[in-house]
């Protein structure tokens, strides 16, 4: 391992970018979840713990996709770097991207740590009852598998940009995560059936509330009463997986092909 | 050694291209002098890798350029942009480059006080907040201190003032490897004995000639038969030709670009 391994990992959890998208924004959710949508829920443990379970999920998808926007563009920005000290220095493409994996994730983590100590904390102010999750040892595992597709897609992203010498596209695509978290989170009142297990999104929330609630998640309608059918979570874990190892595999593919794009060539598009 | 074949680059398709069937060869010292926009950082790049080869090939030490990966300690440049893979401190960016090179930090610091900038103001600093003279010391200096077999650097003394462009000419005098350094400016030929000259002209690459031979060259208009070089500027012969006391002495030019103005008639 090399010093960027620490110095990537220190950069990112102090980038005050990646500390606004990904807690602050989302606190505000994290109060209107418990405080304005979380009305009409009964104050019984069984109930209140579904309903934690559905706003863990939702609100890591969407903060961990406002942590990608910012690894994407930063990543954009120093390609001609990453060019560079792939090719002569002793970080080759595979460590590169080793090195920046464990760094993005221990970021990512630990705001995936943060959402729940605030999201515990408040629903407990809320609701008066401290929620723990079910399955402690495999939400861990469904947030790592969520962070680290999450991160896949944003390097993919970034490469196809610097690929396809489109950085005028390069706003619009590092925040496609977040565009398509949000539309994963139509989930709480649309019902997506099937097309869950193809939307990695919304298998992070499926999977989040399986560990979290120790229930399947329906396909959709959370929100919503009436009958609902319910997500196998092994397949939307199974989906994951291959989202991940097939954008990871691409990535290093994208990383040996790609020359960079220059910083004044972003900035005067 | 740095082996450049017909070498040609364009940045976009069906667009002139900025390389025109560059070839050289490099094994020890050299200057590439040109006026601005000739195509030599472009050169550079494509030596880095860090642009598009249309076709032809460079070679450093008889392998592609294409092939390498992870190869430290064969190639370092001074381009500011290959120093930006973190936005942390100009102190923590040395550290960091000089670790994943197995080069000096050490070395660089000493480098960089030597042009007066204090490692203090450094910890206080990312790279795109200091001034471009400063910019290009400390890129020039992690460039050195890598400790490459090849380093090549782009316009090194733009931006310094005359005593700091000195302190440059000798550290690159100090420098024990293949250093490819290229510049617009005339006035260091002196300086630089026994290293190479090429031109580059439109994206076209001419030379090599030893600056001894340069120091006394003249210009002349005129396509002569015992010149030293003959360069094409502005769809015209422009030769270099050993000093007869007619022409305008090369060294005489502040800086390559005003051989515009003399193939113009200016």
């Amino acid at each position: 391992m090399t010093k960027y391994l620490g110095m990537n990992a220190k950069s990112l959890l102090t980038n005050p970018y990646i500390l606004f998208w990904s807690i602050l924004f989302i606190e505000f959710w994290v109060l209107m979840w418990a405080y304005i949508f979380g009305n009409y829920i009964p104050e019984v443990e069984e109930a209140v713990r579904i309903y934690t379970a559905t706003a863990y999920g939702n609100l890591l998808m969407l903060s961990l996709s406002g942590a990608s926007v910012t690894i994407a563009s930063s990543l954009l920005y120093s390609s001609k770097s990453i060019r560079y000290v792939t090719k002569y220095t002793k970080l080759s493409p595979l460590l590169f991207l080793l090195e920046n994996l464990t760094s993005s994730l221990i970021a990512l983590l630990a705001i995936s740590a943060v959402m729940f100590i605030s999201v515990t904390g408040v629903f407990f102010a809320r609701f008066g009852l401290v929620v723990m999750p079910v399955d402690a040892v495999g939400l861990v595992f469904s947030i790592f598998l969520g962070t680290l597709f999450i991160y896949a897609l944003a390097l993919f992203l970034n490469f196809s940009v610097i690929i396809l010498r489109a950085p005028k596209s390069a706003s619009f695509i590092s925040f496609l995560p977040l565009i398509l978290a949000f539309t994963a989170y139509a989930s709480l009142w649309i019902d997506f059936g099937n097309i869950t297990y193809f939307s990695p999104f919304n298998c992070i929330v499926s999977v989040c509330y399986f560990y979290f609630s120790g229930h399947a998640p329906p396909t959709g309608n959370f929100l919503i009463q009436g009958e609902q059918s319910l997500v196998n979570v092994s397949l939307a874990i199974g989906s994951l997986v291959a989202w991940a190892v097939i954008l990871m595999v691409l990535n290093v593919i994208l990383l040996r092909k790609m020359r960079g794009v220059g910083v004044e060539e972003i900035r005067t598009t | 050694m740095i082996l450049s074949q017909d070498l040609y680059v364009t940045y976009r398709w069906r667009q002139e291209p900025v390389l025109k069937g560059v070839s050289g060869n490099f094994k020890n010292k050299a200057l590439i002098l040109g006026p601005n926009g000739s195509g030599k950082t472009t050169f550079f790049r494509a030596i880095c890798a860090l642009t598009n080869i249309t076709s032809g090939k460079i070679l450093i030490d008889e392998r592609s350029v294409e092939d390498f990966y992870a190869a430290s300690g064969v190639l370092s440049a001074n381009f500011q942009e290959v120093y930006t893979l973190l936005g942390s401190n100009v102190f923590d960016l040395v550290n960091l480059y000089t670790d994943l090179s197995d080069g000096d930090s050490g070395l660089a610091f000493e480098m960089i006080k030597d042009f007066g900038i204090d490692l203090g103001f450094l910890k206080k600093r990312k790279l795109s907040e200091l001034s471009s003279g400063q910019t290009k010391i400390v890129c020039t200096a992690l460039a050195l201190a890598m400790k490459a077999k090849h380093v090549l650097l782009d316009e090194p003394f733009e931006e310094l003032d005359p005593a700091k462009k000195g302190r440059m000419v000798k550290h690159l005098n100090q420098y024990d490897g293949v250093v490819l350094v290229n510049t617009h400016e005339t006035w260091l030929l002196k300086n630089l004995q026994n290293w190479e000259v090429f031109f580059m002209f439109e994206g076209a690459l001419y030379g090599p000639l030893l600056v001894e031979e340069l120091l006394k060259a003249e210009i002349s208009m005129a396509d002569e038969p015992d010149a030293l070089l003959r360069l094409k500027v502005s769809d015209k012969m422009v030769s270099l030709v050993k000093g007869k006391g007619k022409g305008t002495l090369l060294t005489s030019l502040e800086n390559l670009d005003r051989i515009y103005e003399l193939a113009e008639g200016k």
